[in-house]
């Protein structure tokens, strides 16, 4: 967050974009004791009717909190979020992985909490619906 | 099977969960975020590792033979986290879930449940509330 400046509704937060392969998903199940099989085995995941492994939606809501987190600089202004899993991040069994592209913007203002609305897309598709974090910036 | 009459049940906490500087710094490398505030002498926790806690609280659920949920044929709906303040290392937390609210909508079962994560001392540090899609088995 710019020091001296306070942040004004539609402000844009910087974007940037980051790749989510297997080796990532294996280590946020261990890193997290997230174990659901759906996301390292395809065996499991289509069973369940999904095309593939898809990747953790709690992995999906850490990388878009990181635009927060990275603008806000020190994550302790996050008080609150929240988001919808909408569609599912397949994280095909390559080197590539799936590329995940985060974008944000100051929605609204009330006295020193701001409101991020997030967009959280793989590829052209929009994987997280209505997430949004709440920032101290007071 | 889990119904609508489940809404309102709650669950023992979890044992005492120790946030300590190694799992956060091994959590921060595992989604890939550098922050410094997640380092050093003082590290506090990235606002999702909440869900690292409050995942031993959804344990209870498919652990719940009466409800019959299967973790492989759970899907995650949708995720809120509201903080008191950020978890820390060197935090004593427990984890207390509730069920919210059940609909069950053709084969799948639509579950609301809330997580309050507090310290063993009994301050509360936050809330995890979240959507489970569980897909029913077909007959």
């Amino acid at each position: 967050m710019a020091t001296s400046t306070m942040p004004a509704v539609g402000d844009q937060l910087p974007a940037f974009s980051t790749r989510i392969t297997r080796e990532t998903l294996v280590r946020y199940a261990g890193a997290s004791g997230d174990f659901n099989p759906i996301h390292f085995s395809a065996y499991h995941a289509e069973r369940l009717g999904l095309p593939g492994v898809i990747a953790h939606g709690m992995l999906t809501l850490a990388t878009a909190l990181r635009a927060v987190t990275d603008w806000a600089e020190d994550p302790a202004r996050v008080i609150n979020c929240f988001t919808r899993f909408t569609k599912p991040v397949l994280v095909p069994d390559d080197d590539d992985g799936a590329e995940l592209t985060v974008t944000g913007k100051i929605t609204k203002l009330v006295d020193d909490i701001a409101t991020v609305q997030l967009d959280v897309r793989c590829g052209e598709d929009k994987v997280l619906g209505m997430a949004t974090a709440e920032v101290r910036v007071g | 099977m889990i119904d609508e009459s489940h809404a309102g049940r709650s669950y023992p906490p979890t044992e005492p969960y120790q946030v300590t500087a190694v799992k956060i710094a091994e959590f921060a490398a595992a989604i890939g975020d550098h922050n410094p505030a997640y380092g050093g002498d003082a590290p506090i926790a990235p606002p999702t590792f909440a869900a690292v806690i409050a995942g031993r609280a959804w344990e209870a659920l498919w652990d719940d033979e009466e409800l019959g949920l299967q973790l492989r044929r759970i899907v995650h709906g949708d995720q809120r986290i509201s903080f008191r303040r950020p978890l820390r290392a060197g935090d004593t937390v427990t984890a207390t879930l509730t069920i919210d609210k059940v609909r069950t909508r053709g084969a799948v079962d639509m579950i609301n449940s809330s997580v309050l994560l507090a310290t063993v001392d009994g301050e509360e540090v936050g809330t995890a509330s979240s959507t489970f899609l569980h897909n029913r088995e077909e007959d």
